[in-house]
């Protein structure tokens, strides 16, 4: 027999997976919504046990209904935590993505072959966001950006290793076009290999279409 | 009268050491203070950042203009010039980020209190307040708003447990002392008083580190 609880617990499994995974895995609509009603129904008991008091309650003459309504008042707020606790879990990893510079095309997991920068728009395949988190990573991404434009010089997403060579050796695993460098235009074709100023292949890599060697 | 400057003038220490050295200097202690405290320090008040900057900005100036002329010997100087530009951008950034990693961590408990409001800059305090919008807005519309409304606050403290995480102060950190200090530490089983000597280095507590390190009797590493 399920008991109170039990779907927070299974809340709390999964924010608990998703955080040693490299991609984020479907929102649990139904059972964020059962585990919401859970709380609900609950609030609803609490008011109709403490109805007949009309406000007079006293636990001490009471104690059967007293310890009714702790154990409904540990579940509601039991209940609020794992559902806060699975959604920071996630939104955790949608800003991290945001940090890297994913857009969400990607996270709708997607092939990643063709990741060439088509302009994007709700393509219909089922994602593994909710809506909600959808605005929320579009919000979250304006703010990035606007917090990224006072700080233009510093490129803030870029590389957190500490540089130690102004040229690498980078290996391009797919193509990626023509890039202009000071150094005058490089042409990125597949399994070829440059001698490249790191900072100007920085988002590249990040990306995948370069590696760097060595 | 004010004789500062006066004096400042006559100081041998004052004007061996170019102001731009200084700067980073100073950026390099905030970024390793920063990267080893369990919780956000201050933000540099003294306008260092702006001074950064313009530093930055200026370096980038020259670089375009150098890149211009090919000649091997000016190129020599541009890859030290370049090199020492990505090296300054990452102290900048690593130290920004270190910030945002805390803020985003308890981004509520920063934003209680004014002394706690007053260590993020302008720009940080903006992004907090915006993010712990964003946050709670995604909370709203993915379920808080269904729940009843006794229930949707985020800063409940029911039962003596409040619902803000604060950071942990009293995580271990290892510091440098700059003078002769007597150092006061709790611990486990015993707390320790002990006189110590410049440079000597000492892990303890962050709580029992802050007011030496506040005072400028010692730096973290």
């Amino acid at each position: 027999m399920p008991m109170y609880g039990d779907l927070g617990n299974k809340l709390v499994q999964h924010a608990k997976r998703t955080q040693n995974l490299a991609h984020l895995p479907p929102y649990q609509t139904e059972l964020v919504r059962t585990v919401t009603r859970e709380v609900r129904d609950l609030d609803k008991d609490v008011a109709s046990l403490l109805e007949p008091f009309q406000g007079s309650f006293d636990p001490a003459a009471d104690q059967a209904t007293a310890c009714t309504l702790l154990v409904n008042h540990l579940s509601m707020r039991r209940n609020k935590r794992c559902l806060l606790a699975y959604h920071r879990t996630r939104t955790d990893k949608l800003e991290e993505l945001a940090w890297s510079g994913s857009d969400v095309l990607d996270l709708a997991g997607q092939q990643a072959g063709g990741a060439n920068g088509a302009p994007a728009g709700d393509s219909g395949a089922s994602s593994s966001l909710s809506p909600q988190e959808e605005d929320y990573f579009r919000q979250y991404g304006d703010l990035l950006a606007a917090y990224k434009g006072q700080w233009t010089d510093i490129d803030l997403t870029g590389s957190l290793e500490p540089p130690r060579d102004l040229f690498i050796d980078v290996r391009v695993l797919k193509d990626a076009g023509e890039i202009q460098t000071e150094y005058g235009a490089i042409n990125l074709t597949k399994n070829s290999q440059f001698y490249v100023r790191q900072g100007d292949v920085e988002r590249l890599i990040a990306q995948g279409y370069l590696q760097k060697l060595g | 009268m004010d004789i500062d400057d006066i004096l400042r003038e006559v100081d041998p220490t004052f004007h061996a050491i170019p102001q731009e050295k200084r700067d980073l200097q100073e950026l390099t202690r905030a970024w390793i203070a920063e990267r080893s405290a369990p919780e956000l320090l201050p933000w540099p008040a003294n306008g260092l950042f702006e001074r950064i900057n313009s530093n930055i900005k200026h370096q980038i100036e020259k670089v375009e203009e150098m890149t211009g002329d090919m000649d091997p010997k000016t190129n020599f100087a541009l890859i030290v010039i370049q090199t020492e530009l990505e090296r300054y951008r990452y102290l900048v950034r690593s130290y920004l980020r270190a910030r945002i990693a805390k803020i985003d961590r308890h981004t509520l408990h920063y934003l209680s209190t004014d002394a706690l409001r007053s260590r993020l800059s302008e720009m940080e305090l903006a992004y907090a307040t915006r993010h712990q919008a964003l946050l709670h807005n995604h909370y709203l519309s993915s379920f808080l708003s269904s729940f009843p409304p006794n229930l949707q606050n985020l800063n409940d403290a029911s039962a003596g447990i409040s619902m803000i995480e604060a950071p942990d102060l009293e995580s271990a950190v290892f510091i440098r002392l700059l003078k002769d200090a007597s150092v006061a530490a709790r611990g486990v089983d015993e707390d320790d008083d002990a006189e110590m000597k410049e440079s000597d280095i000492v892990i303890l507590r962050w709580s029992d580190a802050k007011p030496l390190v506040d005072a400028g009797s010692a730096e973290l590493v």
